[in-house]
């Protein structure tokens, strides 16, 4: 089946299987900064933003999709490099895998949440599995981006 | 899951008609769908029949079943009406990702064992309207389901009920041990029991024990929550055993009940 999805602000038509997930769809279309983690909804690598709210695309059928606005990390890739900058003066990105969706639910966060203590950043990122961090230098990270967007 | 052919319907009577006439299969959240090994022939997306959101009435306070977790467990108004209950409920479910995408009406039609949402429906005497004017008591819904085909537009709750959520889980974002909900509704109170593992039940006894008292004395609570284990069946899996489920539900009741009674 035919679909019609903004894909980072560009109209882009696309084809699927009317069961499959969108995973697969963005990358066969070239939307490989989606990554495919666990695959099973659990590790939060494969986020992307649907109409701005952060969702898992690899639970999400691909079909639905059809005549919205998606936004990948590429499509916030300025937002992503400041919010980069933090993460490198933690130590808090080894491998680099998870980043994208970390980094897409982090951006998600800052535009949802006012002021957000570290028990709010903590729930908020608790989709987000990181194998490498072991998560403390991430949340330095976000907290020190967060205030510095309030300067 | 492999689905044949897709269909969006823009109407409930349109989604409806073709769960029954053509042998469709609603899709709700559709979070599952990944992980389940089923061929259906025709999928039925509900997304877009209106059927997300949070809204009071002169019935009380309705929840679409498009409404995803994240919208019950940011909704003002539900925080105002139950309490933390509901968000509670919803708060532990993976990521915020996922909660975006699953939906109560998915949770309630799979009458899952593991639910925390369904125990807390269950226990604030939550209705389910079967479209187009089926509304049945939400916790007889889970025990004995509905006739079908059928689809699930909404959910009547009180407009207004002291509510509380207590649960045990190995880590933050597991399915539950088990899970209890309590409520003092216009009714009297109503307690709920779910993931032991199976799927939630009222303990009839324990509820008439604190009987409509706003107050029930300590020893009143404790002799309720005592009493509900008698009432459930319970049983082991990879995550517990029966003995240890019925062990620590007191515990559990006595919390929840103490949180409701203030």
């Amino acid at each position: 089946m035919k679909l019609t999805i903004t894909i980072n602000g560009k109209n882009e038509l696309l084809e699927c299987a009317p069961g499959e997930m969108l995973t697969e769809v963005l990358r066969r279309a070239g939307y490989v900064e989606v990554k495919k983690g666990c695959d099973t909804g659990n590790c939060g690598a494969c986020t992307v933003l649907l109409e701005g709210k952060p969702v898992l695309s690899c639970s999400y059928l691909a079909a639905r999709a059809d005549g919205k606005n998606i936004t990948t990390i590429q499509g916030r890739v300025d937002e992503a490099r400041r919010f980069a900058q933090f993460l490198t003066a933690e130590g808090a990105d080894q491998c680099g895998f998870c980043a994208p969706g970390f980094t897409l639910t982090v951006l998600a966060m800052r535009d949802e949440l006012a002021n957000p203590s570290e028990a709010d950043i903590r729930h908020y990122l608790a989709g987000n599995l990181c194998r490498c961090s072991g998560y403390e230098g991430q949340i330095r990270a976000i907290k020190n981006y967060l205030e510095a967007q309030h300067e | 899951m492999e689905i044949v052919e897709y269909s969006r319907p823009r109407s409930i009577d349109e989604a409806l008609r073709l769960i029954r006439d053509r042998g469709g299969t609603p899709i709700a959240g559709a979070a599952w769908l990944r992980t389940n090994a089923k061929t259906i022939k025709l999928g039925v997306d509900l997304s877009e029949l209106g059927l997300d959101f949070i809204r009071e009435t002169e019935r009380g306070v309705e929840i679409g079943a498009m409404t995803s977790y994240r919208s019950i467990e940011t909704s003002e108004l539900l925080a105002e009406r139950f309490g933390g209950a509901l968000g509670a409920a919803v708060s532990h479910v993976v990521g915020v990702q996922l909660r975006n995408i699953i939906t109560i009406g998915g949770t309630a039609a799979g009458r899952y064992g593991f639910s925390d949402l369904n125990t807390v429906l269950a226990a604030l005497g939550a209705k389910v309207v079967l479209y187009p004017k089926t509304a049945l008591d939400f916790a007889r819904y889970v025990e004995t389901g509905a006739e079908g085909p059928f689809l699930i537009e909404k959910f009547i709750l009180p407009a207004r009920a002291r509510a509380a959520f207590s649960q045990m889980r190995i880590s933050e974002s597991d399915f539950p041990v088990l899970n209890a909900a309590v409520a003092k509704t216009n009714d009297g109170w109503r307690i709920a029991v779910g993931a032991r593992p199976g799927a939630t039940r009222l303990c009839p006894r324990a509820m008439a024990m604190l009987g409509s008292a706003e107050r029930p004395s300590d020893t009143t609570v404790a002799e309720a929550a005592a009493q509900a284990p008698a009432e459930l069946r319970f049983g082991s899996d990879i995550r517990a055993g029966a003995e240890y489920r019925e062990a620590i539900l007191p515990a559990l009741l006595r919390r929840a009940i103490a949180e409701v009674r203030g």
